[in-house]
């Protein structure tokens, strides 16, 4: 079966400072979700600029293909020194976890990376081996569907020091404070929010150093078929429909002529709605067993927007069709997109500002944005 | 009882198809009884928008004004 790592950052920066002295990158390849958390020395600039160069160094290498041991030997010789201590230091904690749950782990100086399943909290099973001259620990271990791993820094473990607990959260009671959270945690961000507000809490409001959460889930991906515009062959039409009905996941028909034509091919009469809701956006239409029925081009150019403001559009109540799109789109993981290699005749009108005529552009816009926000998406044209 | 269809199409409404609902609105309630509206994806007239079809009879460069004369003429 395979499955979706979905993941979520949290971070506080150490009281009086402006930059985060701890760095994290994510990376998605093609086959499997890279995280890579550093904790630099000390605080402030030259903290992030350590934490920042050992994560880019790690996740570069790591997305092209190096080995573990590799990027270990490689950030170990090459970190800058610093004047005052006289030290090359950053912590580093590597977890690749690839579609079939496969997880592999790998931590240098840093608190341990926490494994949730079914209620219980235990530490990532890992074994300390030397490399590069450091030691290190690793692990491998093979995840389930709902289950959690978390990645910290020292600042979440040392919760609390100068304020609330004398001795800090510490790892054990990180470990029950998971175990309460996950219960009715339903997604990454519930978690990196409650465990970061308790950090912040225990700290009195002023972190004595930097704070970083990471939350993974692993869970079955959900899917999102997007079709737009009608197949470049049409006798390929009804073949192309019926393939798009049978994909796992919901189903999204983007533009008038695509419309038409499933609804012809499905033969149940498509409804365009008079209602609209925004001057900018073509009105929505229904057809039964489809999702979402919208407009192409200028619907999914406004939907590009809309999901480069995602906090706008989780508040916003708006039911234009491109807000609609894109709510949908933010909350699936996976996304088929049919596009059709017809020649548009609508798109050829020299009235038209130019900016939007191409469908090609609209799904490049599209394509990056889902990306960004770390989608995976597939372009199939038809 | 006259059934009028608007073109909803990407075309048509950068060409300005949505003001023409706001015909709808302009129309005495006893006219508006006798009208049917609705929206249809596209004519395959993008050229020529806004589309619009009034019994069957194609009106094209549909502009408010010249929408309401039709309905005028076809209600009378």
């Amino acid at each position: 079966m395979t499955l979706h790592a979905e993941v979520n950052i949290a971070q506080l920066c150490k009281t009086g400072e402006e930059l985060c002295g701890d760095n994290v990158q994510i990376t998605r390849t093609a086959d499997s979700l890279i995280v890579v958390v550093s904790d630099g020395l000390g605080s402030g600039v030259k903290a992030n600029i350590l934490a920042t160069l050992t994560t880019k160094i790690a996740s570069s290498m790591l997305a092209r293909g190096a080995s573990l041991d590799d990027v270990v030997e490689t950030i170990a010789q090459t970190l800058p020194v610093c004047r005052e201590r006289k030290i090359a230091y950053s912590t580093l904690q590597i977890l690749r976890i690839d579609h079939f749950g496969n997880a592999t782990l790998v931590e240098f100086d840093s608190p341990r990376t926490l494994l949730s399943r079914a209620g219980h909290v235990m530490p990532f099973p890992a074994q300390t081996k030397t490399v590069g001259g450091k030691t290190v620990l690793a692990g491998h271990f093979e995840l389930q569907e709902d289950d959690w791993v978390v990645l910290v820094s020292d600042g979440v473990i040392h919760a609390g020091i100068g304020g609330l607990l004398p001795l800090g959260l510490g790892w054990e009671g990180l470990a029950a404070r998971l175990a309460e959270d996950v219960v009715n945690a339903t997604d990454t961000s519930d978690i990196c929010k409650s465990l970061l507000s308790c950090c912040e809490g225990y700290y009195l409001g002023k972190p004595g150093d930097d704070t970083t959460v990471v939350a993974v889930k692993v869970r079955r991906p959900r899917r999102l078929n997007l079709m737009m515009g009608p197949p470049v062959a049409s006798e390929h039409d009804a073949d192309v429909v019926r393939r798009f009905l049978a994909a796992p996941g919901q189903k999204v028909v983007s533009g008038g002529t695509t419309a038409t034509l499933v609804s012809r091919v499905i033969g149940k009469p498509l409804k365009v709605s008079l209602e609209y809701h925004d001057p900018n956006v073509p009105p929505i239409a229904y057809l039964d067993g489809i999702d979402l029925v919208t407009e192409g081009v200028l619907t999914l150019n406004a939907a590009v927007d809309r999901l480069r403001a995602i906090p706008e559009l989780r508040r916003s109540t708006r039911k234009d069709g491109a807000s609609l799109v894109a709510r949908l789109l933010m909350d699936v993981d996976h996304i088929h997109i049919w596009a059709g290699g017809a020649v548009n005749p609508a798109h050829q009108n020299p009235l038209l500002p130019s900016d939007m005529n191409i469908k090609l552009q609209v799904l490049g816009r599209l394509r990056t944005q889902l990306e960004a926000l770390g989608k995976i998406v597939q372009i199939e044209w038809v | 009882m006259l059934i009028v269809e608007i073109c909803m199409g990407t075309c048509c409404h950068l060409m300005g198809a949505q003001d023409l609902l706001d015909v709808l609105d302009a129309l005495p309630a006893d006219q508006r009884r006798l009208i049917e509206f609705k929206g249809v994806t596209c004519f395959k007239n993008c050229g020529k928008g806004p589309s619009v079809k009034i019994n069957g009879n194609f009106l094209a460069n549909a502009t408010p004004e010249l929408l309401f004369e039709v309905l005028q003429t076809n209600l009378q």
